[in-house]
């Protein structure tokens, strides 16, 4: 299974991104192997739609669950068409760290689009 | 006759200036295509006699046709479509309705639909002449359709002037279109001469005609006469900044409503307006 973190790096050790839509890097982990694989974001220079652009990034790399500091109303519908599950990295500051956090089970689940991006007011 | 009043950014006096002229010229018709934050409405008070709704295009995938290719989400240039193995998923708010994704599906399985994304309101201002404006739905990125089908409503017999939205985006461009004559509103500060640099560009590459009206003069410096006079730009009129007429505009009233003089102001910046825009065609 992949799980993608937003990553400002390109390793475990790199920061978390505090972005999700417009992170740098997409930090994808294969739970099987324990492989890493970075994906610049190419939504990050996105005019509009980065949100969007950010889950075809994770569809196309076929990833199961993101790891990330929030989702925007138009992704997290996105998301959940493509059956990814979102986990609020908060408490994390590092990938590794994110990562031990959600295999201990600790990370929560992101429900709720957050407040930022296209959305209806 | 077409004559469109804008700046470079938001605040400087595109509706004082619009608004004000159009109640002195009489033959004129105001149009509003600021749709995304309309305001000479509260100045004409009009009467609205017809309301109509615009409409855009969005994609909706039929899941059973879709093959899944992917095509829809490689073409779409404002990422309004994401197209995975499992499912094909268009996102309605970002689609721009250019109908790409349905021409590039080879199984037919994309077709459109309609919403609305705003309203266009025609009627007769409380001075009782012509007046029309736009108003995007709240949520929507892009008042351009709305703009055009307001272009489509004037014709070219009619002295239109045009209250633009601010700056250089696509719905200042679709309202400039088939513009005779520009006017820059801009104020004597640092950031109104800096912003207004992009909207002289957009002139220029446009080939539209203009001059510029410095508002609220007095304040700030004078880089604005300096960059004016660099560049050969003829300067139309001046508003000097009043708090007579500052509390009349909080009161929905416009200057021409105070005084003689403030009407005399008016009528001369109409006159040098009308001069230049016939000097600029005969050249």
């Amino acid at each position: 299974m992949n799980i993608a973190f937003c990553s400002t790096g390109c390793d475990l050790n790199s920061s978390v991104d505090e972005r999700f839509g417009r992170t740098t890097n997409f930090l994808i982990y294969k739970t099987e192997t324990g492989e890493t694989t970075c994906i610049e974001n190419r939504a990050r220079t996105a005019k509009g739609g980065a949100g969007a652009l950010a889950v075809q990034q994770l569809v196309d790399n076929n990833v199961s669950v993101i790891i990330a500091p929030e989702v925007g109303p138009q992704a997290m519908d996105a998301l959940k068409k493509f059956n990814i599950t979102a986990y609020n990295q908060q408490g994390a500051s590092t990938v590794k760290e994110a990562l031990d956090l959600w295999k201990e089970e600790k990370l929560s689940l992101i429900e709720e689009p957050g407040n930022k991006g296209l959305h209806k007011a | 006759m077409k004559i469109t009043i804008l700046s470079g950014k938001g605040g400087t006096g595109k509706t004082t200036v619009s608004n004000n002229l159009a109640v002195l010229v009489k033959e004129s018709f105001l149009i509003d295509c600021d749709v995304e934050e309309p305001n000479s409405h509260i100045f004409m008070a009009p009467e609205i006699t017809e309301e109509e709704e615009i409409r855009t295009g969005y994609p909706v995938v039929d899941e059973d046709k879709c093959i899944h290719c992917r095509k829809c989400a490689d073409f779409c240039h404002y990422n309004a479509i994401i197209a995975g193995a499992a499912a094909t998923m268009p996102l309605k708010d970002l689609c721009h309705d250019c109908g790409g994704c349905q021409l590039v599906c080879p199984a037919g399985a994309i077709s459109y639909e309609k919403k609305g994304i705003g309203t266009i309101f025609s009627g007769t201002s409380r001075f009782g002449s012509r007046f029309l404006y736009g108003q995007l739905y709240t949520g929507e990125l892009s008042g351009v359709k709305i703009i055009n089908r307001l272009n489509e409503k004037m014709s070219h017999s009619d002295l239109v002037l045009v209250d633009s939205p601010p700056g250089t985006s696509c719905s200042t461009v679709a309202a400039l279109e088939g513009s005779d004559y520009a006017v820059i509103v801009t104020e004597p500060t640092p950031f109104g001469v800096s912003d207004m640099k992009m909207v002289v560009e957009m002139l220029k590459e446009m080939n539209i005609p203009f001059s510029v009206v410095v508002n609220k003069a007095g304040l700030g410096d004078n880089e604005v006469y300096e960059y004016c006079s660099e560049e050969n730009l003829t300067i139309t009129g001046e508003i000097p900044f009043e708090r007579i007429v500052a509390e009349a505009y909080a009161s929905g009233k416009l200057a021409v409503e105070i005084s003689e003089e403030h009407k005399s102001l008016y009528r001369n910046l109409w006159l040098n307006i009308q001069k230049e825009a016939e000097r600029s065609h005969e050249s």
